[in-house]
């Protein structure tokens, strides 16, 4: 039996079913399941978030100036994106705004976190979908050391003898017999094309980039305290600035600006050294690969983030590119409105919740989330041991976003399209120059490859920007500014007794929002709607199915039994699925019972 | 041929007469004898590395993102020296069904030799169904996991305590494994998320050592919580003298004066962040001007306004701080006894009076 | 006995002054009224300094080694915890070693009906609805059972939750941490908690005072026996010549 979405997806249950449960190298808890006809082509796609943790009924009643530690701990991978998405949302609120050092060390942490992020997704979560640890055995040092010269000429770590170090190391790990993370993994399967030499230099760069990820967060450490889940404050940034004054070892000082520098410095060499060759290593080896377009070559969405000057959230003042794409229209890139109750609305007849009367959608500010555990009819299993959920009924903690009635994909890659439709100049120059080395048309963009690519284009994009905006900061500094908070509207009694507001930042992982409402000094109400509720979200009452359902499709499987392909492109968006998979009624009234129908 | 903690050692250039010192002074530093020293360097030197079975139930992911983080030892060399890091859903290369399977064979094929260490926690809500693993309750996995265990490792605050799903309400009734699991031993490494080098040195010691490190009563290594961030505070002279940040970005903000005022909570948090600091000592939260949120400490969620000095108490259905309390309280008792007093005086009044008539 | 005599005398005067002839009874032995106003000296120092420990006074200027005011609140502080705590330890000691009044805020009789008779009707009395008070050598029932519940039982809990407190800054290898901190501060969750509950506690102290100071100015005039100069005399004065009720 076959059914036609309105997104142009035609939906084939009838063939084999294979559940992966859980979906591992993503942030929380997952399950796909997808049907394979007798071609090993994927004719239908079921994603669903297995985790739920009701942190918007835990903010009720608190204190908006708190808001951000808590939001924060939705996500520890994308941490601190929460936060600040939290802390615009109070100050848009309160009309609170905050002076322009806290504006470009609030970039800087966001910007480190998109160069961390992309760099650790890279590396250690999407990495084994492409690369094979067992099969960089079988690598010639000298022949990798050539290859890795040919990449990356700058690179200083690329000897034979080093490769060899590497590769006896891992030599010794694997005749241990103890496989560790690469344990159980894929390694026969013939869905891996890289060469043994390419798959030495990327597992190299694995441990490499290990070392390195750790250093890159030092920023946000000494900006935010610690990291993860650095400091924030509604009104500025906590870390107050004495460069030269009495007392400056208190605070961040020319040593602490110097350290901030350095960083920045090794990151940009990191991401142009190890990170893009890599890339384009790899995807050379890939280039045919060309499955897992999904929504993005129809409908994806930006809010747009890093505001150049503070308290500027409009397009034009937005380093990263705000706008949507719908059907393919390149040419057209639409406005987005935040406060619109008609554009972002959240549907869930696929969701484990559901919607007092027959109302469908609902804009997060008068959003409604009522916890109602029903499984499909045709589920398979018991309520505590489901061996296959039942698409036609409810199957995800995911609630189903959408724009102006259409699923979209968010994240890099929709980033780097509407920049691209919109003719930025840096997307532009990056991704043509990307196209041309590949030699790939235009088109590749749109597949699981090309959101693979347009994370490390952007990790190398933030990178540069972190040194833009620590140029910006000393430059203020420069010209006696050293002003970090705004401290007018800190204390409640200076509020109006009800106030709402909107934050929104654009996380690693895409276009991302807050409301709030604020009454009587407290929380009244909060909604979140994050990247993985737009990307892995479930079907919506037109039956329209979501971008990881999209983008597995019709791709090829090698090995029907072994889920690399669908690890590959799920991987691409990389999920994150406590953020997603949080949301709470108003009223937190208590939990329907499971019901199998 | 397997690669021991000697291996690494050698590897990164030290030599035998220097691991050996190593070995002593480690033995030393612990408050251990001399004889110890050819027990640390035989163990470190041949032992296999140990199955690690690290589940995540409801958690952010921070504590692994943290423990990669480490800088000494490197998590690069934990993972391939140090432990078999067999099953952890946020970086292992299988998923689906391969990757269920290692929890079985880990489980049925080293009984009592494998540690199982635990991200984030189960909610018991819903049938347990609010974290769902391979189709069934993540409690289910967590209990069959933790059945043949050496011992548990509970990764941060909300493995320890519960943490931020935790928070009042708890709407899933998030529950820290402790209370799940009563049969092993449990060691504790709280925060939101530890510090990295926290957490790897926690790791490194029950290998050396193959026990727990010193516990205090709640089950955490004395080693890093036997002090409160204030007792090591490099800002406590400020404390002391009387000095304060009064608010974001004034004089005392920018002179590195105590935030005690500003609500931090290093007075009553038990963590090493104001000694270990962070990412590789980098800095802290009270160094980089924020106070501290007090996030290794049981229910940190629930204790009022993270700027308030003075936290809520929340029972008997009021919440308020004790200052409030207290002064509603003796305003309310001070004017009882007011009237009370104008009461006698007239009752007295009128009675001498009516003596007098 | 020359200070007999000057009691004496001033009973006496009272009397004179009230008109009437007086009985006088010795019941606060010298180390129960001595503690008392050590007591009362340490509370009124505990509190003051415990109040500006949680909101302390604006900042100081300068640098840190120059000032030590939070650590000289802290210190007054911490020493009258001990003047207390001691003081505390020795009533304890007096109230076995004492005469029979040193004992009778330890040991209410709860059990006894007519001593909760005594209770309500001096409730009664507070409340103008008896006529007049019972008379008393000791602490009247009501008396009684407030001191007990109120004073005895939150200075205990001020002590442990103090010492719990103080335990946690002398550090997990002190007597204090091992006796006090190692078990109240888990009971309570965190050291926070307790923080927030000692402080309640001031607060609960701060009412006590205010109705002890209350009732015994209130007592001293309208009642039938001295309350406050028998605190400094030790003698109790009755101001007629019926029986007491509490059976001496």
């Amino acid at each position: 039996m076959t059914v036609q979405t309105p997104n142009g997806f035609i939906l084939d249950t009838s063939g084999k079913r294979v559940v992966v449960d859980p979906v591992t190298r993503i942030e929380g808890h997952m399950r796909c399941e997808v049907n394979i006809n007798d071609q090993n082509i994927i004719t239908n796609a079921v994603s669903s978030g297995t985790m739920w943790r009701g942190l918007e009924v835990i903010l009720k009643g608190r204190d908006p100036r708190d808001a951000w530690a808590f939001v924060q701990r939705i996500c520890g991978v994308c941490t601190g994106t929460h936060a600040l998405t939290s802390v615009r949302a109070v100050e848009d609120a309160l009309n609170i705004s905050i002076p322009e050092n806290a504006n470009s060390i609030r970039n800087m942490m966001q910007l480190t976190l998109q160069v961390h992020d992309h760099l650790v997704h890279f590396y250690h979560l999407h990495a084994l979908d492409w690369v094979n640890p067992v099969n960089a055995l079988k690598a010639d040092p000298k022949a990798t050391s050539e290859l890795q010269q040919s990449v990356s000429p700058s690179n200083p770590r690329s000897s034979p003898g080093y490769f060899r170090d590497v590769q006896n190391r891992l030599k010794k790990f694997v005749d241990s017999g103890q496989l560790g993370p690469f344990k159980n993994g894929y390694w026969t399967n013939p869905a891996y094309k890289l060469p043994p030499e390419a798959d030495l230099m990327a597992v190299t760069h694995y441990l490499e980039a290990l070392d390195f990820q750790k250093d890159i967060m030092k920023i946000r450490t000494i900006f935010g305290g610690k990291d993860p889940h650095p400091n924030w404050i509604v009104g500025g940034v906590p870390c107050a600035i004495n460069v030269d004054g009495v007392g400056a070892v208190g605070a961040v000082n020319m040593e602490r600006l110097n350290y901030v520098s350095s960083i920045i410095d090794a990151s940009i060499e990191f991401v142009n050294q190890v990170y893009i060759p890599d890339l384009v290593a790899v995807g050379s080896f890939y280039k045919d690969w060309l499955y897992g377009g999904g929504l993005s070559g129809k409908n994806v969405l930006s809010y747009g983030d890093i505001p150049d000057n503070a308290n500027d959230y409009s397009a034009k003042n937005l380093m990263m590119p705000r706008g949507a794409i719908i059907n393919g229209n390149l040419k057209e890139v639409m406005e987005v409105d935040l406060r619109d109750p008609e554009q972002v609305q959240e549907f869930v007849p696929h969701s484990w919740y559901s919607y007092p009367g027959d109302q469908k959608g609902l804009h997060p500010w008068d959003g409604v989330t009522d916890p109602t555990f029903v499984l499909g009819p045709n589920t398979v299993g018991t309520r505590t041991d489901i061996r296959q959920l039942d698409e036609s009924g409810k199957y995800s903690w995911i609630k189903a976003p959408r724009w102006k009635g259409n699923a979209m994909e968010v994240g890099p890659l929709a980033r780097y399209i509407v920049g691209y439709a919109q003719g930025n100049a840096e997307i532009t120059e990056q991704v043509n120059g990307l196209l041309g080395t590949l030699n790939v048309p235009v088109d590749a963009l749109f597949s699981t490859l090309g959101r693979t690519a347009a994370r490390a284009l952007e990790c190398q994009w933030a990178a540069g920007k972190l040194r833009y905006f620590m140029d910006k900061l000393m430059t203020n500094l420069k010209n006696g500014d050293s002003s970090t908070a705004n401290t007018t509207n800190w204390d409640p009694s200076t509020w109006p007794k009800e106030a709402k507001g909107v934050g929104f930042t654009e996380a690693p992982r895409g276009a991302l929002a807050h409301w709030i409402k604020i009454k009587d000094m407290k929380i009244e109400n909060y909604q979140c709607v994050v990247p993985t509720t737009w990307n892995g979200s479930p079907r919506d009452d037109a039956g329209n199915i979501g971008a990881f359902e999209a983008a597995l499709m019709n791709t090829k499987v090698e090995v029907p039994d072994e889920p690399v392909e669908i690890l590959r492109t799920l991987h691409s968006f990389d999920p994150c699925l406590a953020c997603s998979t949080h949301v709470m009624s108003e009223d937190g009234r208590e939990l329907t019972k499971v019901r199998v129908r | 041929m397997l690669e021991s903690f000697y291996d690494v050692m050698r590897r990164q250039g030290i030599s035998r007469r220097s691991f050996l010192k190593f070995c002593s002074l480690t033995a030393a530093s612990l408050g251990l004898g001399p004889s110890f020293n050819a027990t640390i360097a035989h163990a470190m030197e041949n032992k296999p590395r140990i199955p690690v079975l690290w589940l995540h139930g409801l958690e952010c992911t921070c504590c692994s993102e943290s423990f990669i983080r480490s800088a000494h030892p490197l998590v690069k060399d934990v993972i391939l020296s140090m432990l078999s890091l067999d099953y952890d859903d946020t970086i292992m290369a299988s998923a689906g069904h391969q990757a269920e399977a290692i929890v079985t064979e880990i489980v049925e094929k080293n009984k009592g030799n494998y540690i199982l260490a635990v991200e984030g926690n189960p909610p018991l809500n819903e049938d347990g169904m609010f974290c769902i693993i391979g189709g069934k309750p993540f409690v289910d996995q967590l209990k069959y996991a933790a059945s043949n265990a050496k011992a548990i490792i509970s990764w941060g605050s909300c493995a320890s305590w519960g943490c931020v799903q935790a928070a009042r309400p708890n709407p899933t009734r998030a529950t820290p494994v402790h209370q799940v699991i009563t049969d092993k031993p449990i060691i504790k490494v709280p925060g939101c998320p530890p510090i990295a080098e926290v957490m790897t040195a926690v790791v490194t010691y029950i290998l050396t050592f193959e026990r727990f490190p010193e516990l205090d009563r709640q089950g955490r290594p004395k080693m890093f919580y036997s002090q409160r961030i204030h007792d090591k505070c490099y800002r406590r002279p400020h404390f002391d003298a009387g000095q304060y940040v009064e608010s974001w970005d004034d004089e005392g903000a920018r002179k590195g004066y105590c935030l005690y005022k500003m609500g931090c909570k290093g007075p009553t948090t038990y963590n090493a962040c104001s000694t270990v600091r962070w990412n590789n000592g980098t800095s802290f939260p009270i160094q980089s001007g924020h106070g501290c949120i007090g996030c290794s400490e049981e229910g940190f969620w629930d204790k009022g306004g993270f700027y308030d000095r003075l936290t809520n108490i929340n029972a008997f259905g009021i919440e308020a701080n004790a200052d409030k309390i207290g002064l509603t309280a003796a305003a309310v008792v001070g004017g009882a006894a007011a009237i009370h007093a104008g009461v006698t005086a007239v009752k007295r009044a009128r009675e001498s009076g009516d003596k007098q008539s | 006995m020359a200070r007999k005599a000057s009691v004496d005398s001033a009973a006496l005067a009272l009397a004179a002054a009230h008109g009437q002839e007086q009985e006088a009874v010795y019941i606060y032995e010298a180390p129960v009224r001595l503690w008392h106003w050590v007591n009362a000296l340490a509370i009124l120092v505990l509190a003051v300094s415990g109040y500006f420990i949680g909101s302390p006074f604006p900042t100081l200027s300068g640098e840190a080694s120059s000032h030590y005011l939070m650590g000289y609140i802290r210190f007054a502080h911490f020493a009258a915890g001990y003047v207390l705590a001691i003081g505390f330890l020795f009533r304890i000691y007096w109230a076995l070693a004492g005469n029979h009044h040193a004992h009778q805020i330890f040991v209410p009789p709860v059990h006894s009906a007519s001593w909760w008779d005594g209770v309500i009707h001096e409730a009664k009395w507070y409340l103008f609805l008896a006529r007049e008070p019972r008379k008393y050598v000791g602490h009247n029932p009501l008396a009684t059972l407030t001191m007990h519940f109120v004073f005895i039982w939150v200075i205990v809990f001020m002590i442990f939750t103090g010492f719990a407190l103080y335990g946690e800054g002398e550090g997990m290898d002190s007597w204090q941490y091992r006796l006090f901190s190692s078990w109240i501060i888990p009971l309570f969750g965190q050291s926070q908690d307790v923080h927030t509950w000692h402080h309640l506690g001031m607060w609960a102290i701060v009412c006590f005072s205010l109705v002890h100071i209350y009732a015994a100015v209130r007592e001293d005039i309208v009642s039938r026996q001295s309350i406050i100069s028998s605190m400094i005399s030790g003698w109790r004065m009755f101001k007629d010549h019926r029986p007491p009720d509490d059976g001496h």
